[in-house]
């Protein structure tokens, strides 16, 4: 018993003295990194002093995710060197990482803690193994009391188990058992996605708090709103390089989501359709409790963006238009018809097509080749008194695969074995295989590279006319690409329309990232 | 050469095996012995094939053996106890194993139940439910009644026929007629999952529910679905090992279950198919079957039948998991 | 309850003191508890149903305790009736490393002991056999009555059951005493639904050795399974099955036409579950029933059933006395259950 409570007390005096060293500046120069012949990382050189917050804002494939995992020992850096406090710092592996201070609190936050353990075991975990062998639980939790206590948590309750707590508290509990390691270096990635406003507040406070210890903070965000109340400096990377660095108050945020974004969404040139028939008439959607209640019309031919950031309520308008979850008020028409569907079996049936996104959890059936894959909806089209006919089938993936242009050797192939972009033209393509009504595109681009990016964007507009199409992105670049008309969503519900057509990028960009309390925006 | 030895690797296992038996056991290699095997593994093969229904859903069925043995005590009760004949008792059999299996699918699919757990207290629940009505006693024409008297009603001899009726093929009497009752329903069952919309859904279902639910399937109807599935075809190896033993006898079924789900596992390994499916149920509720009638006929006593047996699943699930690489990533 | 306990102890002690009180009946209402290990079967049914109407015929409060084949239970549940208040219990099976102490508890709270079937290697507890040697004989004579002692034989054993063992060292004593038998083959298994499985190696047994004639199957679980591999052989005419114990299901099958199911030997386990009680209540009553109570077995053959049309237990205890009831235990005044 006396033997825990002293290799926990030896281990909390460890911490306590030897907390800071001197030069706590964490310095990258020139690092680099490629997959393949795929160029991510591009030469990066970035300061982040000790004591202060640095924003880091990039759009998807801009190559953030990547800079932090060379940063937390996931990766190795194929160029360039890191200075830690002074020293060359190159981790092995993510324990590598830590043991040299640098932490890192992933978007799911149940990476961080153990759900079925209480918050006290979770707060000394990483010194469980070298304990004794017997616990002692007043021990422990004493232990646990000054971690917490280090961070300014004082009123957390030591015994409850974590998986009864809040997402907010599970991220402190992350949080401080990080910190009780004394990191040189806390990289926060996208730590208030799921949290409520209430419990991003807590958030907030803990991290000044740690800034005011002098911890270096690389904060990775989307939403103004945490990039306003946090950010000492705002650095935007874009294709692999820094394309901004906004270090001087007050903050430009603006310019910061311009050099984010770049100027390549002007590129592509959009012909924009004659309107057709109206095909989705919904009046008075309510999507969440105390949301704005908001109009949407889709008409044939058209292909209509809805942007907007994680969480401003895309998958859920997604959702209720497919049968996942009906909305809490409002009505649909399709066609003229009234439209409740109950399941996604009642859209389909209807005629109204959803490509969901996040494809390997949604989409993808791994156990299945390229054909089974594209024609898992429309069996029945397949089938004759329920037999399948694999001939069917098979022209139909033949056809599929010709017009997405999807590589393979052939429509026989498992769909585990084609690259990303390819899957996603297969899981897309599934659903333009088939002539629908209305066809809605949850983040089609996901997780593709560019030239893929071009491939489906193409085939969306190309078959398009005769069908209503939504195509809901999360960066706006992508839906200046593809769309007639753009839809802004903050909040669970629109706040802005845009003809895509000399479009007010600074207007555009202002809906997307404005906080609550945003002006309602009327159309243009 | 390795996608010949795992596509191909269990069934020359299984042709090395007949070589061997069929030199060392004389009368190995005989249309008897054939049918012999066949018939020693058809009740548990129309187990495994239903369990086989259950796993490509991904789900588990734990609860066959003990609906196999229910109804094996409901078939005799209907005729010894009712006086009932062979139709009725058969279609109570099927109907008690199509609702067990619907209770099954709703606990797991709208209640929530894990299906390891869900199926466990079913199993539990129908070993004990089977013997109340007798008082734990096994049935037979002239028991003793609990309330006086005993009982006079007798199989049905169309019921027996089930399980003892032998056709003729190629010999005389030969075959059983519970061996075309496997063959059958292997066939209907490959035909079922390989060739038809709904097998192709449950597929999916087992592959990625999330996706298939997303393509517009109707995820909890085809789950309970299998569990029905799997629930009546073990009702009908019920009905078979009642046919067969003329009794009622009281049993857990537990080693019913235990060898239909070794069958099933091993059924992975076949064609290097790396997933439940019917055509490898059928052989590897042949390979157990095989082995074990070559054993015998060698004199060799049953722990080292068990042995072997489970020798020969790890050796399939080895080939399933490691050779193919279907735990890690795809290649 | 403790003090309850002391008084019986004391009556108990009390009636033991020679030339006091002469041999009766245990008082009507008197506890006893039987403690089980094996509950699932006919065998066990029939057994506990003796033990009840015994009991009931005695006046006796029975509690049954069934450990369910987990013998540290078992040992629990002994513990459990010492603090019930009973003052006989009846140990039915079990592990002699589990029973020995908890016997030795009881008998050391004053509680009258006897034991069926596990040796709980005790001098104040009383065994209860059935014995498994005179089963094996008795079927064995009866096969040679039939055979000669000059034929090919198929042997259906599992080693580690003790009942099973025990008729195992007979089948040594006659292979040994008699040269003609040969063993060509030994099988069997414990794979549930056991006749079936037995069955299935049966039918491997049959064909790989043809030249079988007599099976010896001394358990009637295994000779169910044998002669239905016998009939899907269609080798029925050719085959003497000779086995232990009996049911009315085995009844049916013994009678069936052509039946190669020529001979078992049996103890009534109704009967044996009386003599427990009996033995108990002896014990109860002041009188020692002997250390080791043993009850005769009876041979039942398929001419028998056959000339004297019997269909079921009952008809077999009532049409053949030996098998309705054992002379030991016995005491003037012992009271029997109806018949």
């Amino acid at each position: 018993m006396t033997n825990g409570n002293r290799s926990l007390g030896r281990d909390g005096r460890n911490r306590a003295g030897a907390n800071f060293v001197t030069d706590r500046t964490i310095r990258l120069d020139g690092v680099r990194k490629a997959f393949g012949r795929n160029a991510v990382l591009r030469g990066i050189d970035l300061e982040l002093p000790a004591g202060t917050i640095t924003v880091l804002m990039g759009a998807n494939g801009a190559g953030k995710s990547t800079l932090v995992k060379i940063l937390c020992g996931v990766h190795g850096a194929d160029a360039g060197r890191i200075l830690l406090g002074g020293q060359p710092f190159a981790p092995a592996s993510p324990s590598d990482a830590l043991a040299s201070g640098v932490v890192t609190v992933h978007q799911n936050i149940n990476d961080g803690v153990v759900p079925g353990l209480d918050v006290a075991t979770n707060l000394v975990l990483d010194e469980l193994p070298r304990g004794a062998l017997f616990l002692n639980q007043r021990a422990i939790r004493a232990r646990a009391r000054a971690i917490a206590a280090q961070v300014g948590l004082h009123d957390l309750d030591m015994r409850a188990e974590v998986r009864h707590l809040g997402l907010a508290e599970r991220q402190m509990v992350a949080i401080a058992r990080a910190m009780a390691r004394s990191p040189r270096l806390l990289i926060l990635d996208e730590p208030t996605s799921s949290l409520s406003a209430v419990e991003a507040e807590r958030l907030f406070a803990l991290v000044e708090r740690l800034r005011a210890k002098g911890v270096a903070i690389l904060y990775i965000s989307h939403r103004m709103g945490d990039i306003r109340r946090l950010a000492d400096r705002i650095v935007a990377m874009r294709d692999g390089a820094i394309s901004g660095r906004f270090e001087r108050a007050p903050l430009d945020i603006e310019s910061a989501v311009r050099a984010m974004l770049g100027h390549a969404m002007a590129e592509v040139r959009i012909d924009i359709p004659a309107p057709g028939a109206p095909v989705l008439e919904a009046r008075g959607l309510v999507l969440r409790p105390g949301a704005r209640a908001f109009d949407l019309d889709a008409r044939a031919g058209e292909v209509l963006a809805v942007t907007g950031l994680v969480g401003s309520g895309k998958s859920a308008l997604a959702g209720a238009l497919f049968g996942v979850a009906l909305p809490l008020a409002g009505a649909m028409r399709l066609d003229g018809a009234d439209y409740v569907p109950a399941s996604p079996g009642d859209a389909v049936a209807r005629g109204v097509f959803l490509s969901p996104k996040d494809r390997l959890q949604n989409a993808v059936v791994r156990d299945f080749d390229i054909t089974r894959n594209l024609t898992l909806p429309f069996l029945r089209r397949h089938a004759s008194g329920g037999f399948l006919s694999r001939r069917s089938e098979r022209t139909a993936a033949r056809a599929v695969v010709a017009e997405m242009g999807v590589v393979c050797q052939s429509p026989g192939d498992p769909i585990t074995t084609l690259s990303g972009g390819n899957q996603q033209k297969v899981v897309v393509g599934r659903w333009l295989s088939q002539p629908s009504r209305l066809l809605i595109l949850d983040e089609p681009f996901q997780g593709v590279d560019i030239q893929a990016r071009r491939d489906i964007g193409a085939r969306i507009r190309a078959t398009a006319p005769g069908r209503a199409t939504i195509v809901l992105a999360t960066e706006i670049d992508e839906a200046l690409e593809i769309a007639d008309r753009i839809l802004v969503m903050s909040e669970g519900t629109v706040v802005g329309e845009h003809v895509n057509r000399g479009i007010d990028l600074g207007r555009l960009m202002a809906q997307v990232v404005d906080a609550p309390g945003a002006r309602a925006v009327t159309a243009e | 050469m390795r996608d010949f030895a795992i596509r191909y690797g269990f069934l020359i296992l299984m042709i090395g095996l007949i070589v061997v038996f069929g030199l060392s056991a004389p009368g190995f290699l005989t249309p008897q012995s054939a049918v012999f095997i066949l018939q020693s593994v058809a009740i548990t093969g129309i187990l495994a094939l239903g369990v086989t229904c259950t796993m490509v859903v991904d789900g588990f069925d734990l609860s066959i053996g003990a609906v196999a043995t229910s109804a094996l005590m409901l078939s005799a009760y209907a005729q010894v106890i009712w006086g009932l004949g062979a139709i009725e008792a058969v279609l109570m059999c099927l109907a008690m194993g199509a609702a067990v299996g619907l209770a099954n699918g709703v606990m797991i699919v709208k209640l929530r139940v894990p299906d390891l757990l869900a199926t466990l207290g079913m199993m539990f629940v129908l070993i004990g439910l089977q013997r109340i009505p007798t008082q734990g006693n096994s049935i037979s024409t002239g028991m003793a009644l609990p309330g006086g008297g005993s009982a006079t009603g007798t199989f049905d001899p169309l019921f027996l026929a089930l399980g003892r009726l032998r056709l003729d093929f190629i010999l005389p009497r030969l075959l059983p007629l519970s061996v075309v009752m496997l063959l059958v329903i292997a066939l209907l069952v490959w035909v079922f999952l390989e060739t038809t919309r709904h097998g192709r859904l449950m597929y999916a279902i087992g592959s990625n529910a999330q996706a298939a639910a997303l393509a517009g399937t109707n995820v909890d109807r085809y789950r309970i679905a299998a569990y029905v599935i799997s629930g009546t075809l073990a009702s009908v190896g019920g009905v078979l090992l009642a046919a067969r033993l003329g009794r009622g006898d009281v049993a857990s079924g537990n080693n019913l279950l235990l060898d239909a789900v070794a069958a099933a596992l091993i059924g992975f390994a076949v064609l290097g198919a790396g997933k439940p499916n019917a055509f490898g149920t059928a052989i590897g509720a042949l390979f157990v079957g095989i082995l074990l009638q070559g054993l015998t006929m060698l004199n060799a006593p049953y722990y080292t039948q068990d042995f072997i047996k489970g020798a020969v699943l790890i050796v399939a699930l080895v080939f399933t998991f490691a050779l193919s690489g279907r735990a890690g990533r795809p290649a | 309850m403790l003090s309850r306990r002391m008084f019986a102890t004391a009556a108990a002690a009390a009636l033991l003191v020679p030339g006091l009180a002469a041999a009766e009946a245990p008082a009507a209402g008197t506890k006893i508890a039987l403690v089980r290990y094996l509950s699932t079967g006919d065998f066990f049914q029939a057994y506990l149903s003796g033990v009840e109407k015994q009991a009931e015929a005695l006046g006796l409060e029975l509690q049954v305790l069934d450990s369910r084949q987990d013998a540290a239970l078992q040992a629990d549940m002994v513990d459990q009736a010492i603090s019930l208040g009973v003052e006989g219990i009846i140990i039915q099976h079990g592990l002699t490393e589990s029973m020995k102490e908890a016997a030795q508890r009881a008998v050391d709270a004053g509680i009258k002991v006897v034991a069926f079937d596990v040796d709980v290697e005790n001098e104040a507890i009383p065994q209860i056999e059935q014995s498994d040697r005179d089963l094996a004989r008795l079927a064995l004579e009866q096969a040679i009555e039939d055979n000669g002692d000059s034929f090919t034989a198929g042997y259906v054993y599992v080693p580690g059951i003790a009942p099973l063992d025990r008729r195992d060292e007979t089948w040594k004593e006659f292979k040994a005493r008699y040269p003609g038998i040969t063993e060509k083959a030994m099988f069997g298994t414990m794979d549930n639904p056991i006749a079936n499985s037995v069955a299935n190696q049966a039918r491997s047994v049959l064909s790989a050795n043809p030249d079988i004639t007599v099976m010896f199957a001394p358990y009637d679980e295994f000779a169910k399974g044998v002669k239905i591999a016998v009939d899907e052989a269609g080798m029925g005419a050719d085959m003497s099955i000779y086995s232990a114990d009996i049911s009315t299901a085995d009844i049916a099958a013994m009678r069936e036409p052509g039946s190669a199911w020529k001979a078992t030997a049996a103890t009534n386990p109704a009967v044996v579950g009386e003599v427990s009680v009996r033995s108990l209540a002896m014990l109860l009553g002041g009188e020692d029933p002997g250390r080791s109570v043993i009850v005769p077995p009876t041979l039942i053959t398929q001419t028998q059933l056959n000339e004297q049309d019997i269909k079921s237990m009952e008809e077999l205890a009532a049409k053949l006395p030996a098998f309705a009831h054992a002379e030991v235990a016995m005491t003037p005044w012992m009271k029997l259950p109806p018949r």
